[in-house]
This record gives C-alpha cells, sequence and structure tokens, in this order.
C-alpha cells in the first residue's frame, strides 16, 4: 500500500487539476450560451440564403457567369483546390479538432494540389508539425466569430478563385447536429454548382421566369460574394458552438473522474491512516506488556 | 392567395430576423435607384445597394436602413437577405457620423484598391444609417 504522504500529494494534484476543469466547464458553458444564441440568430439567414440560392439555382437553368464557371478543362490532378479548415485555438475539447483535421488530412489525400486555409491555432500548428505547408497570411481567430472576418475571409477566396489561383473552394467544420452529436462537414463555396443544393420541392408557377434587374451578372456579381460570406459565417458560428460544446462535455467529464477518483483516495488515505493508529496501539500496547 | 392587398415579407439579418410578416408596399435601394414592390410584382432577383428602406405594414410606412445584399421578389412573397437593418430608433447618431469621417478620412488616404472598396463601403453603410435616421 502507498504511504500516507504519497496518497496526501496525490489528492492534491487531482484536487488542483479538479479545479481547472472545473473552471474550464463553468468557461465553456458560459461561451456555449452565447454561442447557442448567435447560432440561433444565424440560423435563418444561412438556411434562407442557401434556399433561395437554390431556388434562384433550379430556376435559371442557363447561368453563364464566372462565379459558376467549373474550368472543365483542368484535369482533376491538376485543379487548383483550397480548403479553409475551421479548428478550435485551443486544445482540451475532446475529438473536436481531432475530427476536422482528420477530415482535412483525408481530403489532403484526395487532392494533390491543394492549399490550405486555416483558422484557429491548434491547426496551424498541428499542419506546421506535420509538415503541411499552409497559408500563412491567413491569420483568423476560431474565438468570437463576427460578420467582419467572414467578410475578409469571403473577399480573399473569391479573389483568388477570380484570378484563378484557385479552381475550387471548399470550407471545413464542424456542424452541430445536436448537443451530443457534432459532425466535421464539408462545404462547397466555388464554383456554384446547382447539383449540391438540394432541389427544393415547391412548384410554384412563378419560378420559370425570374428577371434579374439590371442584369445577371450584376445580380450575381453581388449575390455571390454575399452568399459566400453568409457561408463562410454560419460555418464559424456553427464550430464556434461546436467547439464550446465539445471542451464542455470533455471537461465535465474530467471533473467527474477527479471527483470519483478524489473519492477513492480518500477512502485509501483514511484506510492508510487507520493501520498506521491501529500499528501504533499496537506497538504501544505490546511494549507495556512487554515492560510489565 | 386569397388576399391580394399584401404581399408576405422577410428581411433578415446575420444577426437577426428584422420583419418577417405582411407588408402593402416596399421601396428599396437596388443597384440602379431604388425600387418599389407591390403585391403581385413579377418575380425578380435583384441586389440592394446600402441605404434606405422604408415598408408599408399596417397602413403604416416604416422606415429602415439596410446593408448591401439581395432581394428575391415573388408575387406574394418578398425576402431580403441584408448585411445589416436598423430601426432609425435603434441608429447612433454620433456613432454613425464618426463612421462617416472616418471613411471620409481613409478615402482621402493613398491606398490599395482593397482598402479603397473597404472604406466605401463603410461611408456607404454611415450614410445608409444617417439618412434612415434623419
Amino acid at each position: 500500500m502507498a504511504s500516507i504522504k504519497e496518497i496526501r500529494t496525490h489528492i492534491k494534484s487531482v484536487e488542483q487539476t479538479l479545479k481547472i476543469t472545473n473552471a474550464m466547464y463553468l468557461i465553456s458553458s458560459s461561451n456555449l450560451r452565447k454561442a447557442r444564441k448567435q447560432l440561433n440568430d444565424v440560423e435563418p439567414y444561412f438556411q434562407k440564403i442557401e434556399t433561395t440560392i437554390s431556388d434562384i439555382l433550379h430556376h435559371s437553368p442557363e447561368i453563364d457567369h464566372r462565379f459558376f464557371d467549373k474550368r472543365p478543362e483542368i484535369p482533376a490532378e491538376k485543379r487548383k483546390v483550397g480548403y479553409i479548415v475551421v479548428t478550435g485555438d485551443k486544445g482540451l475539447a475532446g475529438a473536436y479538432n481531432h475530427n476536422i483535421l482528420k477530415l482535412a488530412e483525408h481530403k489532403l489525400e484526395k487532392t494533390p494540389n491543394a492549399s490550405l486555409f486555416v483558422v484557429g491555432q491548434v491547426g496551424r500548428s498541428y499542419f506546421q508539425e506535420h509538415g503541411i505547408p499552409i497559408d500563412v497570411e491567413f491569420l483568423y481567430t476560431a474565438q468570437d466569430p463576427n460578420i467582419g472576418r467572414a467578410r475578409d475571409m469571403s473577399e480573399l477566396m473569391v479573389e483568388l478563385f477570380l484570378k484563378e489561383s484557385l479552381d475550387e473552394v471548399y470550407i471545413l467544420f464542424t456542424k452541430m447536429v445536436n448537443s451530443f452529436r457534432m459532425e466535421p462537414t464539408v462545404h462547397k463555396l466555388l464554383p456554384l454548382d446547382p447539383d449540391v443544393f438540394p432541389v427544393c420541392e415547391d412548384h410554384s408557377p412563378y419560378h420559370q421566369h425570374v428577371t434579374y434587374v439590371p442584369s445577371v451578372k450584376a445580380v450575381m456579381d453581388r449575390l455571390v460574394p454575399g452568399y459566400v460570406k453568409g457561408d463562410i459565417f454560419g460555418a464559424l458560428v456553427e464550430s464556434y458552438c461546436s467547439e464550446q460544446n465539445a471542451r464542455m462535455t470533455a471537461m465535465k467529464s474530467s471533473s467527474d473522474n477527479a471527483r470519483a477518483m478524489l473519492q477513492n483516495l480518500n477512502l485509501s488515505y483514511n484506510r492508510a491512516r487507520q493501520a498506521a493508529i491501529t500499528q501504533e496501539i499496537t506497538e504501544v500496547v505490546g511494549g507495556a506488556q512487554a515492560s510489565m | 392567395m386569397a388576399d391580394q392587398s399584401t404581399f408576405y415579407l422577410e428581411i433578415i439579418t446575420p444577426e437577426r430576423q428584422f420583419y418577417i410578416g405582411p407588408a402593402e408596399a416596399l421601396v428599396f435601394p437596388a443597384v440602379d435607384g431604388e425600387m418599389g414592390v407591390y403585391p403581385g410584382h413579377e418575380p425578380v432577383v435583384t441586389a440592394i445597394e446600402p441605404g434606405e428602406l422604408r415598408y408599408k405594414a399596417n397602413g403604416q410606412w416604416e422606415p429602415a436602413a439596410v446593408g448591401s445584399g439581395f432581394a428575391e421578389i415573388k408575387p406574394d412573397y418578398v425576402i431580403l437577405l441584408v448585411g445589416f437593418a436598423e430601426h432609425p430608433e435603434e441608429i447612433d447618431r454620433k456613432r454613425a457620423e464618426a463612421a462617416k469621417a472616418r471613411a471620409e478620412e481613409r478615402l482621402r488616404q493613398k491606398q490599395s484598391i482593397q482598402e479603397y472598396y473597404h472604406s466605401k463601403a463603410a461611408l456607404a453603410r454611415a450614410m445608409a444609417r444617417l439618412k434612415a435616421k434623419r
């Protein structure tokens, strides 16, 4: 059996850890509440923008525009693909970072000509450690997503796409299905592809002839960057919410583990103490009897 | 649609759902000038510039400042997806004026094309707020 002193130091260290994990649990749960609210606010916009675009795409089949250009003349192995990978700024969030990075690696294997744009410190250091080149200028934090950051990112992506530095742009983020299930997801940003949008079920008669004012090009020039911005913002918010949720769950289970461990340790501490006392009494009694 | 005197209007921003409900008329700043919508409008998709928007609900014209975005118009349904939308009473005049001054100041300085567009967009947003506030 371990000595009393050993058990006592062990208890102390577990107590310290418990304090940290418990504090992190509280912080992430309050952050989560904020992020949830933001997610609830942004979700209608996100969904509406998606359905509206899909509506427009499905009802005006012949749009000839640079954002819809899939560049079929470029063979698959030469296509330059950009991936925006949204990770957390900190670890200790369960499998959150691991899952999204695994997905990113999987995608990278399939595309020889990929460039990475990483959001969040964990992802950046991971790719640097593994010697995978990333865009070092692309420095955005995953904390507190705001629309300004999404705008900067979307402007960059649109610019690279139009300059033909990238032929396809995807965003990899963690979707929060519910509070127990988070899924790493890939979403195609550019070029717009009518096939990836779900066909909306309503067939009202108006859709057939949609007028674009003043012209298709002018509308699409504004609409598509707005769509990309909205999409990136939605992805950032969703990821942030997932991160906080993952951290909260992870910290809760580690706090619970620490408490269970403390209970066991206290038990063995008391047992050891009792054994020591009993032994001392036996010694005293034994000594007294011998001297009698 | 049984009721032809109104259409269903949705004004949605990333931060909130600004207005959802029936409206009798709508005037919004499109790319090439103001555009008015009444029920039974032909299906149109168009882009919105930062500026002042008015919609008529329950016989009352309600003004608001909006940012850039786009609109999808159908005979009985109009959806506006914009960067921001604010009621006049929510706009902080001082802040908007300060933002306008800042944007103008930046525009006077030498800057890259990108920065120029940013400053111009910021100026347009500030002007839209001030216009709706007046």
